[in-house]
C-alpha cells in the first residue's frame, strides 16, 4: 500500500516532483538543493541522490521545477525572498552539473510564491510578492534560463485605480490553468494571505493580447468572504468538461469553484462555488489535483492527508484520509 | 491494499435502502502512513505520481540537540490509492495477467458496437444478436479469472473424500458469474435457480470468510471421517447430509450415503431392511428431476428441458418420497439413527420449510434449498427477491459477505447498488469490465450507465469508470500501455486524460519515448508527439548529446528552438572561421542531413562544410579544378538567402585565393559583380546598430576590395 522511496537528510524542508515523477528536488535549511534520480527509469523503485549543490546561504522554502520544454531545471525560493534558477546542463568539456542559472533579486519585498506557465511559445513565470504585487516574467530566449524580461506589474485586484502600497503579504499561492501551451494563452489563479483584504480572494489572471496586458476574469470569492486570506488555490486539469474546476482554501475551509469558459460582455467568466469541505483543522498547506481533475488531494497543519472526490450527485464528500504514524 | 473506492460512482448512495451506505452516515476512511520518522514532523508535501499513486513527502522538525545524529531528517512514501481488484485478495502479478487478457475481449466488444451502431443507425445496436457478443465477451474474461472446479465433485480414488480439493475460487470470479447469469446469459434466464444452485456449490466455501456455511461444516467433517469408527451413529454424519441434501449437493450425499455401515458385507444379512431404506433414499435422490438442459458428466439427477415434462416427473418424485415416507418399513428399522436421518431428509425433498431451515446455515443456503424443493421455478425478479427478503428474516447473516451484498444488489433489481457494490467492493477493474454486462441487462440499466451527466463533466458513469480504471492500469510502469485502449472508447474525456497520461511519460529513456511516439501515431494526437519529440530534444541538447538533442528537435519540427541552435553554431562557427579544426562542429552538420530543411540556417552550415571542405582541397592540392568546384560553392552560399550577414566578409576573406587565381580568373563578370554587391551591402549595413563585427584583420575588407576588382578587370579581358 505505502512503500518508502526516499530517505531525506536532515535540515530537509521542501520537495517537488518533476513532470514524470521520475526526479525529486529537495531544498534544505542550509540553501542546499538536491536531487534524487531513480534507479531504473521504468519503475520508481529506489532513488538515490544525484546532486547536491548550494544555491543560497539562506534556507530554500520552495522548489518549483521548470516544465520540460525547458530544460531538467528548477527554481528555489529562498527565506530571504530570492529566487534562484538552477539547471542540470552539460558544458564544453564540464561534467554534467546543476548550475545557477539566474538569481531573481529584489530590495524590499520578498518573493512568497512562483509558478511557471508556457503560454503562447514562451515560458512564463509569475511571481507574487510579499508587498501584494504581482510580476510576471518572459523568458526571452527558448534554450536559456538566463535571459528574463519583465513583462507585467500589477496587484491582486479587480478594480486596478487602487494600489495598496504598504501591504504587507504572509503567503501567496499561484496556480496556472494545467492547459497552457506553446499554441494558446494561458491564465493563472492566484491568492493573498495579507493583511489588505482587497488583495487576497483569488483572481483568475488572463493575457489580454490586444491591450497588452493582464486582467482579472473572474474571481473566487463569495461577497461576504471577499477578503478571507487565501491560503492555497490549485486549479484542476481539465479532460474535457464544460467548465474549469478551480479549488480555493481559506480559514473557512476548501471550496471548490467552477468556472466558465466563454466570457460574457464585459470579459468576466461566469463562477459558482460548488463545495466548501472543511474537515481540516487548521491552514491548509498545499492542494494538488490528479491527472484526471477528479480527486484534489489536500494536506494541512493539522498533518492529515485528505482526498476528495465529488459523486454522481456532484456533492463533494471527502473519500479518505491519511494520518501519518511513526 | 486501501478501501479506497473509485468514489464517484458511489452516487448511489441517495437512493435505496439495501444501500450499504449513506452519505451521511459513511464516515470516512481513516488510514495511518508509517514513515518510521521520529516525531516532530514540521510538514508535509504531496504530489501526484501517474494514476492515482499518491506521494507524500514528511519533513522532520530540525531539533537543536546534536545527539541523534543518525535520525533522517524526512522520508517520501508512494500510496497506492487502489489496485485494480478492490480488496486486494490478488498478486500484483495476477491482477496484471487478468488486465492484460481483459484487453482483447473488451476491445472486440467495443468495436463490434461500434460497427454495429454504424450497421443500423435507426435502430439500436442491441438486436437480436447482441447479447450473444455480450455472452462471448462475458465468458472470455471469465475464463480469464480461473477455473475453479466445483467443490461437489466426487472423488473417485479416495471412497472417503467427499470434498474434492479444488483450486482456491476467487471472489471475483464469483462476482463475474453471477452477473454473466443475470445479465449476460439470456439463455438460460428459464433455468436461473440452478443456475444458482451450481453458482452456490463453487462458491459457499468463499462466504465461509465471514459465516459458518454447509462448505465449512462439509470440511470440518471430512476431516473426523477418517477417526469415526461407525459413522451412522455420529449426529453430525446425519447433519452433514441434509445440510448437503439441502443445497443439492447430491452427489456427495449419495456417496456419503453409501458409507452407511449397512452397507458393509459382513452387515448387510442382519441390516437388510436399514440398508434398503438407505439404498432407496440414494435413488430417490439420484432421481431428482432438475429443470435444466443437462447436467455435467458424473453428476446426479435427471434432467428436463421443457416445464410441462419436468412438472409431470417432479410430482412423480414427490408421490414416490411421500409413499416411501409413509411405508411400513421404517417400523423395521432398528437403528433409531438412521431412521431419523433418513426421514428427516425424505422431509427435506418435500420441502419441510422447518427441516430445510434447521439444515442450511445461512440464507443464501436457505434460498437455494427453497428454489430446489419449493419452488423449483423461476418467477421474476420481483418475486424472487421477495424470496430473498423471507430468506434472510429466517436465517439472518451475522456480517454480509461483499459477494451476498453484490447477489442482493442484482435481485433488488437496483443497478446503482449493483455498480457501488462492484466498485467498492471489487474495484475498477470489475466496475468497468462489468458494466458490459450490467448494461445489457435492461434498456434502463443501459440509460442510466450512458446518460451524461453535467456534475461528472458531461460524462456517463460508464465513462467515469472507464476512465477510473485507466488510471489504475497508467499508475504502474507494467501496464500503463493498456491504458490508452480504456481511454480510447471514452468518446468525451478519454482523449484528454490520454493526452496527459502520455506528457507525463519519461521520454529520457528512449524505450518509453518510442513507444509514446507509436501511441501517438496510433491516436493522432500529433501535437502531443511533437511536444514530447521536444522536450526530448532540449533534454539531450542540455545534457551535452548535441546530435540527438537536433534529431528529436527536427521530428518535433520545432522551428524556433532550431533556429536558436542553429544561432549558436554560428555564434560559435564564426569564431573560427579561418580556423582549419572545423572538425567539431562538422559531425554536427553532417548529423542534420541534407534534408534538413526544418530550419534555414542549418541548411546554411551545411552548404558551408562542403565550401570549407573544397578550400581545403585547394589548399592542398592547388588543382584548377579543385578550385572551380569551390568557386561554385562559394557563389551557391553567397546566393543563398540564408547565409547569414555575419558570414560574408569571413567567406570572402577566406576565399582569397580563389579571387586571385593565378593561372586564371575562376569567376566570371556576372559573379564577380553579385560578390561585388553583396560587399557594398556589407558595407552598408556597417553602418546600422545590429551589425555583428567580424572577428578578422582590419584590412580584410579591403584586400576583398582589391581582389575582386582585380578579378572583375581579368574576366572582362578573358570574355
Amino acid at each position: 500500500m505505502a512503500k518508502s522511496l526516499v530517505t531525506l537528510e536532515k535540515g530537509t524542508v521542501c520537495s517537488a516532483w518533476n513532470y514524470c515523477g521520475q526526479r525529486l528536488a529537495t531544498g534544505s535549511g542550509d540553501g542546499t538543493l538536491a536531487v534524487f534520480d531513480s534507479q531504473d527509469p521504468a519503475s520508481s523503485s529506489s532513488f538515490t541522490c544525484t546532486s547536491k549543490s548550494r544555491v543560497h546561504e539562506d534556507s530554500i522554502v520552495k522548489v518549483v521545477w521548470v516544465p520540460p520544454e525547458y530544460g531538467d531545471a528548477v527554481a528555489c525560493i529562498c527565506t530571504d525572498g530570492t529566487v534562484s534558477l538552477c539547471e542540470e546542463v552539460k558544458e564544453d568539456a564540464q561534467p554534467l552539473q546543476w548550475k545557477l542559472c539566474k538569481s531573481f533579486k529584489s530590495n524590499s519585498a520578498k518573493v512568497l510564491d512562483i509558478q511557471f506557465g508556457i503560454s503562447l511559445r514562451s515560458l512564463k513565470m509569475v511571481a507574487a510578492y510579499s508587498d501584494g504585487h504581482v510580476k510576471v516574467y518572459e523568458l526571452l530566449d527558448c534554450l536559456e534560463l538566463k535571459n528574463w524580461q519583465l513583462q507585467a506589474e500589477f496587484q491582486n485586484v479587480i478594480e486596478s485605480v487602487f494600489t495598496f502600497s504598504k501591504a504587507l503579504c504572509l503567503s501567496a499561492s499561484i496556480s496556472w490553468n494545467p492547459q497552457g501551451g506553446e499554441s494558446q494563452e494561458s491564465s493563472f489563479v492566484l491568492g493573498f494571505n495579507s493583511d489588505t483584504s482587497q488583495l487576497n480572494s483569488s483572481k483568475v489572471w488572463e493575457f489580454d493580447p490586444a491591450h497588452q496586458r493582464w486582467l482579472p476574469v473572474a474571481e473566487l470569492a463569495l461577497p461576504g468572504d471577499k477578503g478571507d486570506q487565501v491560503y492555497a488555490v490549485a486549479w484542476a486539469p481539465n479532460i474535457g468538461r464544460p467548465y474549469e474546476v478551480i479549488a480555493v482554501a481559506t480559514h473557512k475551509g476548501i471550496s471548490i469553484w467552477h468556472l466558465g469558459l466563454d466570457p460574457d460582455l464585459d470579459g468576466r467568466l461566469s463562477v459558482e462555488k460548488v463545495a466548501l469541505l472543511s474537515s481540516h483543522k487548521g491552514e491548509v498547506w498545499q492542494m494538488e489535483w490528479d491527472m484526471s481533475g477528479m480527486t484534489l488531494a489536500t494536506t494541512a497543519s493539522d498533518g492529515v492527508v485528505r482526498l476528495w472526490q465529488s459523486n454522481l450527485n456532484g456533492a463533494w464528500m471527502e473519500q479518505a484520509a491519511f494520518e501519518p504514524t511513526s | 491494499m486501501l478501501g479506497f473506492s473509485s468514489a464517484p460512482a458511489d452516487g448511489a448512495s441517495s437512493t435505496g435502502d439495501l444501500v450499504p451506505f449513506s452519505s451521511e452516515a459513511r464516515a470516512t476512511a481513516v488510514c495511518p502512513l508509517h514513515h518510521g520518522l521520529k516525531p516532530p514532523i514540521s510538514r508535509l508535501s504531496i504530489s501526484w505520481a501517474r494514476g492515482n499513486s499518491l506521494r507524500v513527502s514528511f519533513f522532520r522538525r530540525p531539533s537543536g540537540d546534536d545527539s541523534e545524529g543518525d535520525e533522517f531528517g524526512g522520508k517520501v512514501l508512494e500510496v497506492r490509492l487502489s489496485g485494480g481488484d478492490g480488496d486486494g485478495d490478488m498478486s500484483d502479478a495476477q491482477f496484471r495477467r487478468i488486465a492484460y487478457g481483459s484487453v482483447s475481449p473488451f476491445a472486440l466488444l467495443q468495436s463490434r458496437r461500434n460497427s454495429a451502431a454504424s450497421l443500423s443507425k435507426i435502430s439500436s445496436p442491441y438486436h437480436v444478436e447482441w447479447w450473444e457478443y455480450v455472452m462471448e465477451y462475458s465468458k472470455d474474461i471469465n475464463s480469464l479469472l480461473g477455473d475453479p472446479k466445483s467443490l461437489t465433485s466426487p472423488a473417485i480414488e479416495d471412497p472417503k473424500a467427499v470434498l474434492q480439493k479444488a483450486e482456491e475460487p476467487i471472489c471475483l470470479k464469483a462476482a463475474w458469474d453471477v452477473m454473466e447469469i443475470f445479465y449476460a446469459d439470456k439463455q438460460s434466464q428459464s433455468w436461473l435457480p440452478e443456475r444458482l444452485v451450481d453458482w452456490l456449490a463453487a462458491y459457499d466455501g468463499l462466504l465461509s470468510s465471514t459465516q459458518a456455511t454447509i462448505h465449512s461444516q462439509l470440511v470440518s467433517f471430512q476431516k473426523e471421517l477418517v477417526a469415526l469408527q461407525v459413522i451412522e451413529d455420529s449426529p453430525k454424519y446425519w447433519e452433514v447430509l441434509s445440510a448437503a441434501l439441502a443445497v443439492g449437493w447430491l452427489d456427495v450425499v449419495v456417496k456419503m450415503l453409501r458409507l452407511h455401515g449397512s452397507y458393509q458385507l459382513d452387515q448387510i444379512g442382519n441390516r437388510e431392511t436399514e440398508n434398503g431404506l438407505v439404498e432407496a433414499v440414494a435413488v430417490l435422490i439420484s432421481k431428482m428431476p432438475r429443470l435444466r438442459p443437462e447436467l455435467e458428466a458424473g453428476r446426479l439427477g435427471e434432467c428436463y428441458r421443457a416445464k410441462p415434462d419436468f412438472v409431470k416427473a417432479w410430482e412423480k418424485w414427490r408421490a414416490h418420497i411421500t409413499k416411501l415416507d409413509c411405508s411400513a418399513y421404517w417400523v423395521r428399522c432398528d437403528h433409531n439413527q438412521t431412521r431419523e436421518g433418513l426421514r428427516n431428509m425424505l422431509q427435506i425433498m418435500l420441502g419441510n420449510t422447518n427441516s430445510l431451515c434447521t439444515a442450511t446455515c445461512h440464507w443464501m443456503e436457505l434460498y437455494i434449498a427453497h428454489f430446489l424443493y419449493i419452488r423449483p421455478f423461476t418467477a421474476g425478479l420481483e418475486s424472487m427477491y421477495s424470496l430473498a427478503q423471507k430468506c434472510m428474516q429466517l436465517k439472518p447473516m451475522t456480517i454480509s459477505h461483499r459477494l451476498i451484498r453484490l447477489l442482493l444488489g442484482i435481485i433488488g433489481d437496483n443497478t446503482e447498488v449493483v455498480l457501488a457494490e462492484c466498485s467498492r467492493a471489487f474495484g475498477p477493474w470489475m466496475v468497468a469490465h462489468a458494466i458490459e454486462l450490467l448494461a445489457s441487462g435492461s434498456d434502463q440499466a443501459e440509460t442510466l450507465l450512458r446518460e451524461e451527466h453535467y456534475n461528472l463533466g458531461g460524462i456517463s458513469i460508464e465513462e467515469l469508470h472507464r476512465l477510473v480504471y485507466a488510471q489504475v492500469l497508467s499508475s504502474d510502469a507494467l501496464t500503463w500501455q493498456i491504458a490508452p485502449i480504456y481511454l480510447t472508447s471514452c468518446i468525451k474525456q478519454g482523449m484528454g486524460l490520454l493526452e496527459i497520461l502520455l506528457s507525463k511519460q519519461p521520454v529520457q529513456d528512449v524505450q518509453i519515448l518510442l513507444k509514446v511516439i507509436e501511441i501517438c501515431r496510433l491516436y493522432e494526437l500529433d501535437s502531443v508527439s511533437s511536444n514530447i519529440m521536444k522536450i526530448a530534444g532540449v533534454y539531450h541538447w542540455k545534457h551535452g548529446r548535441k546530435g540527438s538533442g537536433v534529431f528529436w528537435l527536427q521530428q518535433a519540427r520545432d522551428e524556433v528552438r532550431l533556429n536558436r541552435i542553429a544561432q549558436q553554431l554560428f555564434d560559435f562557427v564564426g569564431q573560427s572561421i579561418s580556423d582549419e579544426s572545423f572538425k567539431q562542429w562538422e559531425g554536427l552538420i553532417e548529423l542534420l542531413g541534407a534534408e534538413s530543411k526544418t530550419a534555414g540556417g542549418l541548411e546554411f552550415l551545411h552548404k558551408y562544410r562542403d565550401f570549407k571542405k573544397f578550400l581545403k582541397q585547394v589548399n592542398n592540392g592547388k588543382t584548377t579544378d579543385a578550385a572551380r568546384q569551390a568557386v561554385e560553392s562559394l557563389i551557391s552560399l553567397m546566393k543563398n538567402p540564408s547565409t547569414p550577414r555575419q558570414f560574408w566578409l569571413p567567406i570572402l576573406y577566406d576565399s582569397l585565393k580563389l579571387l586571385s587565381w593565378q593561372e586564371r580568373p575562376l569567376l566570371n563578370v556576372s559573379e564577380t559583380n553579385l560578390l561585388l554587391n553583396k560587399l557594398q551591402e556589407l558595407s552598408m549595413a556597417k553602418l546600422r546598430p545590429d551589425f555583428i563585427e567580424a572577428n578578422l584583420p582590419p584590412q580584410a575588407l579591403g584586400s576583398v576590395r582589391l581582389a575582386l576588382a582585380t578579378n572583375l578587370g581579368r574576366a572582362i579581358v578573358e570574355e
